[in-house]
């Protein structure tokens, strides 16, 4: 039982990291119905500016991660001004586009620096470790990934629900002309949304190079990883990108401490259903609610 | 005027007589991308070197260009930058890298009689078939994981261990040959796990592997993951109940860096001295590293002293075949040089240890791996430390082709 629940509680931990860097990317979608793939990219920058700013300006970790994580908002409403602000109007395909031509520059432009090659490592700013309690463990870099979200969490049910910006951004998600046609700046909106997409994208790279080290490609590919989870979750939903990020941990977790097992049993080398589950309960997904959990359901009428 | 266009000629003629041929030397790697963390000091390991060489006029009247190019752990990159070779400046000889795109580029190879020293050591790349022309710089994968059971077997019998690989055919390479030995050893894999990058947490895979009864994790992976298993397993506590080791990629510095204290006691099977050795090999990486400004992350990594070896066993091969072929230096000599590398004529340039009989570096037709000694290291004191004197393990030579 204490293996059901310490595998839980792990399952958890890593989703959260999932839900974080989820964040950014449904955050554009739910203003803009713009799919980000550029979203790694954006953990990835985040997370060297903080290494950069701790490392090589010698500031503490914590100021390091604060501002780095305002830097890469700053990256984002950047990207918005200088490459999406054109493209209000046109079709989603073309700013889909554009999003994945984004992430091929960004990613280039990251390979010629330092960070382009090898693994890096936060200064310690966190006790060795983690946090047992009865038998069960988790690490202060997931413990620091769960308050992350729920801070965020908490913020944008706020913002989305109370502010009079999340309330535009939700309109403006909606209906773009008729938000204009009620003096809604669209434009605004959208900066603000990537520039909040910048900011949880850095708190995610932030986690995840506490937790394992900082590589670009491990950074990246969690960009990608939070695919099932927002499909799960709904694309344009927060509390489903956390929803999904958590669910889909969990399941990592398990097909780990279950399926593999089998899978080593039945002479399969290795197992590693971890790497597979979250895309088979994506399909899953797709088939049966494409909205996901708690996605907004559109109905068009011919 | 006739007179001066003829002494122009002759004064051009002689500038280039004097400056020598110019040998083309290719590597291609990840400096970039998935496993830049073993590439880039790789890489940067070939250049220093054949800068050092041209400097030092290692192969006389001969200037070495060496092309190091960056294949971002792309199969399809790494077969356009081999043909491209191919087509524009025949190599005289190929470093290569990964273990997927040498095993695609295994038959090309073969066709075009290319000598080949790859920094992957799957034992299948000099397996038949089209395996005439590759060369393993080190000893092979599966015979250090095969030496690390032996190791295991001095002090304990009957040992019950799981296997954690890469999901890729570099680390699936050695699970035939570790099931083999076990069975030899009477061992038991109780497990046979795949762990990528990204493995946020450790935790389900510990446990199950602790409930297995595992008491040896042996990894065969880059650095990155087995840190994350390293510092999962202390937090769990189960850092007393298993222990750890690893083939040549998974340890050294980089391991050190990510995994911190967790590290410790940690075992790892390497045929490459340590930076705290002196030997020439360490001596001139020592003095490279600060001649062409590398960090201390370069200088430290033992991937830079591979990128060396391998650098330093092709200049020795390109060399011997000016020597034995009136100045011929192209992939035919090249290959006959390698092959003659044996018995009074093995190579010994200090970066790797020796067998007992002393011998660093030796290639013949059929045995085609350089170092075939190797030790195991153990993390002590935030270093890795030599456990063992080099041998080589005679049981991997029985699993290998039973």
């Amino acid at each position: 039982m204490i293996d059901f629940v310490q595998n839980l509680i792990s399952g958890i931990a890593v989703g959260c990291i999932y839900a974080l860097a989820a964040l950014g990317f449904v955050l554009v979608y739910k203003s803009s119905r713009v799919i980000n793939f550029s979203n790694g990219q954006f953990i990835a920058i985040g997370a060297f500016l903080a290494y950069a700013l701790a490392v090589w300006a010698k500031l503490p970790v914590l100021l390091a991660a604060l501002l780095s994580m305002l830097l890469t908002a700053g990256l984002g409403f950047l990207v918005e001004r200088v490459f999406l602000r054109r493209m209000v109007g046109q079709p989603i395909i073309s700013v889909i586009m554009v999003t994945i031509g984004l992430a091929s520059v960004l990613d280039g432009l990251m390979y010629l620096t330092p960070f382009g090659s090898g693994n890096f490592t936060f200064p310690q700013f966190l006790p060795q470790g983690g946090l047992n309690l009865g038998g069960l463990s988790v690490s202060y870099p997931q413990l620091l990934a769960i308050g992350f979200t729920a801070i965020f969490l908490l913020l944008f049910g706020w913002f989305f629900q109370r502010s009079v910006l999340g309330v535009s951004m939700r309109a403006v998600a909606d209906d773009q002309l008729a938000s204009m046609s009620v003096g809604v700046s669209v434009q605004r909106v959208f900066a603000l949304a990537w520039a909040v997409a910048g900011l949880t994208a850095a708190a995610a790279g932030i986690v995840v190079g506490a937790v394992s080290g900082l590589n670009q490609d491990g950074l990246i590919a969690i960009g990608l990883a939070v695919f099932p989870a927002v499909i799960l979750g709904g694309l344009d939903s927060v509390p489903g990108a956390v929803v999904g990020g958590i669910i889909i941990g969990i399941l990592q977790s398990f097909s780990t401490a279950y399926l593999d097992g089998l899978f080593s049993q039945i002479g399969l080398v290795g197992g590693g259903s971890q790497y597979v589950m979250p895309f088979v309960v994506l399909l899953v997904m797709l088939w049966f609610k494409p909205h996901g959990l708690f996605g907004t359901e559109e109905i068009e009428r011919v | 005027m006739k007179r001066v266009i003829v002494l122009a000629m002759v004064a051009a003629l002689g500038m280039v007589m004097a400056q020598g041929r110019t040998v083309n030397l290719l590597w291609s790697g990840a400096v970039t991308g998935p496993t830049s963390d073993v590439g880039g000091p790789y890489g940067a390991g070939i250049e220093d070197y054949c800068k050092y060489a041209n400097e030092q006029k290692l192969i006389p009247n001969v200037t070495l260009n060496c092309t190091v190019r960056d294949d971002q752990y792309q199969n399809p990159n790494t077969q356009r930058i081999f043909e491209e070779a191919l087509d524009r400046a025949k190599p005289a000889m190929y470093l290569g890298y990964s273990t997927g795109a040498m095993l695609q580029l295994k038959p090309l190879i073969n066709e075009v009689k290319m000598p080949t020293l790859p920094a992957s050591a799957h034992i299948g790349l000099i397996d038949p078939p089209n395996n005439q022309y590759m060369f393993l710089p080190v000893s092979s994968y599966s015979e250090q994981v095969v030496a690390l059971m032996e190791y295991i077997n001095r002090t304990e019998k009957n040992a019950k261990i799981a296997l954690v690989v890469n999901p890729s055919p570099f680390g699936r390479a050695v699970v035939d040959h570790a099931r083999r030995a076990a069975q030899r050893l009477g061992q038991t894999i109780v497990d046979v796990r795949e762990v990528g990058g990204g493995n946020l947490d450790n935790t389900a895979l510990l446990r199950a592997l602790d409930a297995a009864g595992a008491t040896y994790i042996i990894h065969q992976n880059v650095a990155g993951p087995v840190a994350n298993i390293l510092k999962d397993a202390k937090r769990l506590g189960l850092d007393r109940k298993i222990k750890q080791m690893g083939a040549v990629y998974t340890g050294g510095s980089d391991l050190i860096r990510l995994a911190g204290d967790a590290a410790e006691g940690y075992l790892w099977a390497s045929s490459y001295y340590t930076l705290d050795e002196n030997t020439p090999g360490i001596a001139l990486q020592k003095q490279l590293a600060a001649r062409y400004n590398r960090s201390a992350d370069i200088l430290n990594s033992t991937n830079y002293t591979a990128g060396m070896l391998a650098a330093a066993i092709a200049v020795e091969a390109m060399k011997r075949a000016a020597q034995r072929f009136n100045g011929r230096i192209d992939n035919e000599t090249v290959y006959q040089a390698l092959i003659g590398m044996n018995g009074p004529n093995a190579f010994k340039p200090g970066f790797a240890v020796s067998t007992k009989a002393g011998i660093e570096i030796d290639f013949t037709r059929t045995e085609q791996t350089g170092a075939e000694g190797l030790r195991v290291l153990e993390a002590r004191g935030g270093k890795f430390v030599p456990v063992t004197d080099p041998f080589t393990s005679a049981l991997f030579r029985q699993v290998r082709n039973p």
